[in-house]
């Protein structure tokens, strides 16, 4: 199907590779891949108190909240007024990896290029300040203005805007898989010759409801997420935004642009099984991450590292223990979460640890799980705890479990280690007639 | 494109629930505009008189998901887990919500929705607001996520291969057949629900009302429409009975030429879309007989839709609308769209009534009603500069061509 321009022969060209150029990050552990890395790295938290709301009544203070942001540093007036900060962080991120792809906006206008991006709520707070001036002033007290701005089909179409992107725009609301949907939609756009360019990601921000609900579900911990500790308490939420520039091996070339990673295939699968919770036997996730490492030509046995979903929530790390038995047996597989550090990011949470697994992949440095004190019996992880560790890092893992059964995993490569994408395209049998 | 068989319909409308009752509200339609307006059953309306709102009436989901489990659903949830069950038993999959055909791990969803649940969300934020956050209901708070009602069909329905939910406004549904395209050519699933839903609720209905969208006479609508697709040697694997082929997508993005607006009706994406859908399909313009256009009644979208449609089909054109039987659907629209193309495919309904109502709107739209519809185009025009457009072909035109491939004989 041609979702940008048509394509020429289809079924005639083999797939194309696809190379993440770029990436940019917005955390709160700071702008930039380097800055986010660097601190993820040395261990640093980013969680901290909550400002943005007051959560007091709530017995729960902490969050991963982006501080250091401001979007006029990475936005145009007319830009900043157009958009919420959801969408504002998305676009910054945007910016940041064209950048760091060597890209200008000129390079990639017309309708090749897509811009795909995930979310949970995308502009949740716009909702609130419409919601709450409705609920306590009646009809007359909202803000025609703002209505507008409110929904998460925007993400993708503020960065096209900014780019001249003229391609799919399209947001994938996965939850908290939502950025591994996005990465690897987005992959399998241009592999199949659907776009040469495609700006991908995904963006979440922090916000009251959101707040209340995980503690409400008794999923928040007090002040620290310690995935697969046996003590630990649940999660921490967080925010931020994490965008990559996917091209095509041509386009790539023909700009003579420096790859950092190939992008292999993705596993996706759905629990039918609970809203909130992960099946018990895993099921879902340990299909997803087969298929991850199979639509990459790969083996189990070629995989170096694994960034966890690894959100500090019993079920999840249990869960998430049970895929790597069952995918990787006694092989001990390094394995960690950078949610000790930046919290759960939600919808961006695959995005910015997709960044990480990039990074990853650049310096050959495991990040840490920082506050990791008793190994717990259930989870027999081989856990990257508390220090950073250098290690080989060929192909890498990213694992993602969410609300709805969602479960997707990416899976990135040093460039020059992944087999040429198999044509996995169906027969072109003819149609039925009646 | 290589031909999708649609195999299966599941809908849920203001105008009829399940594809028969769908199919004869489409053969005789009732113009939204000159229907009585009934008191909203969502919402208080009191606030609002004369709201126009498209409701599926009575909506009683018991009767199709039995009474267990049904309590903390939202609206949206229900209205999408019933268009499921439904298509997945006019497809053959199940019998007596049973599988009969087909297995839950090569069965998948792609499912568009533009708001949300702002019912669940506008609940909450009531508590959190007027109460105590502190008393929020858990049970209910996962319905505030963007992906839960798509989540909640899975487990109802047992879908297991992929569930993916799909957000560009008025766009999505028809993304969604895009998305369901590149999961087949990955080999990801069988056979897919591809479609969407979108639920009434006061927010939604206040948010156009002080826009002022809704004055030039369009009903805002919901519902959920869900139709099954599968690779053609799936489909004849099973022995399906196939009611349409889809060969065509296309989709483009368009900003505004200049600096402040954000809302934006583009008709050069809109000709784009279609153009790139044309040659998806390997057709010519003069191979549609009909439009299934989103043309609502909001005067500036529907003048860049018609300008986009027409300067790639011509002025005489048969364009219908929808939208003025079964409301603007938002994030199901162009899953509705697709449902009616199906009854005029099937020669269950013809498109022609609608055609005159949109002419009494001051819009001359030109076009015999086609004595026989052959192929339509499924266009959706997007508030910020989007547009995507979906061809849909009876199945017994695809002939096979000596390449193998499906090609169209019109």
């Amino acid at each position: 199907m041609s979702l940008s321009s048509p394509r020429t022969s289809p079924s005639a060209r083999p797939p194309s590779r696809v190379f993440i150029t770029g990436v940019g990050v917005i955390s709160s552990l700071g702008l930039g891949k380097e800055e986010f890395f660097d601190a993820l790295e040395q261990g640093k938290s980013g969680i901290s108190n909550v400002e943005s709301f007051d959560p007091s009544a709530l017995g729960r203070e902490h969050a991963g909240e982006v501080k250091n942001f401001r979007p006029r540093d990475h936005l145009t007036a007319a830009e900043s007024r157009r958009m919420g900060r959801c969408s504002a962080m998305a676009l910054a991120a945007a910016r940041l990896a064209m950048k760091d792809a060597a890209l200008t906006p000129d390079q990639i206008r017309g309708p090749r290029t897509a811009v795909v991006i995930g979310t949970t709520m995308g502009e949740a707070g716009l909702l609130e300040k419409l919601e709450h001036a409705w609920i306590t002033r009646g009809n007359g007290a909202i803000k025609r203005s703002l209505i507008p701005k409110y929904g998460s089909t925007l993400l993708p179409i503020h960065i096209a805007r900014a780019m001249g992107a003229e391609g799919m725009v399209l947001t994938l609301p996965g939850a908290c898989a939502a950025g591994n949907y996005a990465i690897g939609f987005a992959a399998d756009l241009i592999r199949s010759g659907r776009a040469d360019v495609v700006v991908t990601g995904a963006a979440e921000l922090l916000q009251e409801l959101q707040f209340s609900g995980f503690v409400r579900l008794a999923a928040m911990a007090l002040d620290r997420c310690q995935p697969f500790d046996l003590n630990r308490q649940g999660l921490i939420l967080g925010e931020g935004a994490g965008l990559l520039i996917l091209e095509s091996e041509a386009h790539m070339m023909k700009r003579d642009a420096r790859p950092q990673a190939e992008v292999g295939g993705y596993g996706l699968s759905c629990d039918a099984y609970h809203i909130t919770r992960p099946r018990e036997d895993a099921a879902g996730s340990i299909a997803a991450m087969r298929h991850a490492i199979e639509t990459s030509g790969l083996t189990p046995a070629d995989i170096d590292f694994v960034n966890a979903h690894g959100t500090g929530t019993r079920a999840n790390d249990l869960a998430e223990a049970r895929v790597m038995r069952d995918v990787f047996g006694v092989r001990p597989v390094p394995i960690s979460s950078v949610k000790s550090m930046i919290g759960h990011c939600m919808g961006a949470s695959s995005a910015l640890e997709a960044v990480s697994c990039v990074m990853t992949i650049e310096r050959g440095v495991y990040p840490p799980t920082i506050g990791y004190e008793t190994p717990d019996p259930e989870c027999p992880v081989a856990l990257v705890a508390n220090v950073a560790r250098c290690g080989k890092a060929d192909v890498v893992v990213n694992n993602s479990l969410a609300f709805g059964g969602y479960n997707a995993v990416t899976c990135f490569a040093r460039p020059g280690v992944l087999p040429p994408p198999r044509n996995r395209r169906r027969s072109a049998a003819p149609a039925l007639a009646t | 494109m290589i031909p999708l068989l649609v195999t299966g319909l599941g809908v849920v409308s203001p105008v009829g629930i399940g594809r028969e009752a769908f199919f004869a509200s489409m053969a005789a339609p009732r113009l939204l505009q000159t229907e009585a307006l009934y008191p909203a059953e969502t919402f208080d309306a009191a606030m609002y008189p004369n709201a126009t709102i498209a409701e599926v009436r009575g909506f009683d989901p018991a009767k199709y998901l039995g009474d267990k489990g049904l309590r903390t659903l939202d609206r949206l949830t229900k209205l999408l887990v019933v268009a499921a069950r439904l298509a997945m038993h006019d497809a053959g999959f199940k019998k007596d919500n049973v599988y009969v055909q087909g297995s839950a791990d090569r069965i998948g969803l792609c499912c568009s929705n533009a708001y949300g649940s702002l019912e669940a969300i506008t609940e909450l934020d009531r508590v959190a607001t007027l109460e105590d956050a502190r008393y929020i209901n858990p049970a209910k708070f996962p319905n505030t996520v963007a992906n839960s009602a798509a989540g909640y069909v899975s487990i109802w329905e047992d879908i297991r291969a992929l569930n993916v939910s799909v957000s560009d406004g008025n766009c999505g549904a028809l993304d969604a057949v895009a998305c369901a395209d590149v999961f087949f050519d990955t080999d990801r699933a069988d056979a897919i629900l591809v479609g969407g839903g979108e639920a009434m609720s006061e927010a939604l209905y206040l948010a156009f009302h002080s826009l002022g969208a809704l004055e030039d006479g369009t009903r805002l609508g919901e519902g959920a429409a869900l139709i099954v697709v599968e690779p053609a040697e799936q489909a004849q694997s099973r022995g399906a009975r196939v009611m349409a082929e889809i060969i065509g997508y296309g989709t483009a993005f368009k900003g505004p030429s200049t600096e402040s607006p954000l809302v934006h009706a583009s008709s050069d994406a809109m000709e784009r879309a279609i153009q790139f859908a044309l040659a998806d399909a390997e057709i010519e313009p003069s191979a549609i007989d009909v439009v299934a256009s989103s043309l609502s009644g909001v005067r500036a979208f529907d003048d860049a839709e018609l300008a986009g449609i027409r300067r790639v089909l011509g002025e005489g054109v048969c364009v219908a609308a929808p939208k003025m039987v079964l409301g603007e659907t938002l994030g199901a629209s162009g899953a509705m769209g697709m449902a009616a193309a199906l009854a005029w495919l099937e020669g269950a309904a013809a498109p022609a009534p609608l055609v005159a109502h949109c002419s009494k709107q001051g819009r001359e739209l030109g076009g015999p009603r086609p004595e026989r519809v052959r192929t339509v185009l499924v266009t959706s025009m997007g508030f910020y500069g989007n547009a995507s457009a979906v061809v849909m072909r009876r199945p017994d035109l695809g002939t096979e061509s000596p390449n193998g491939d499906a090609r169209s004989t019109s």
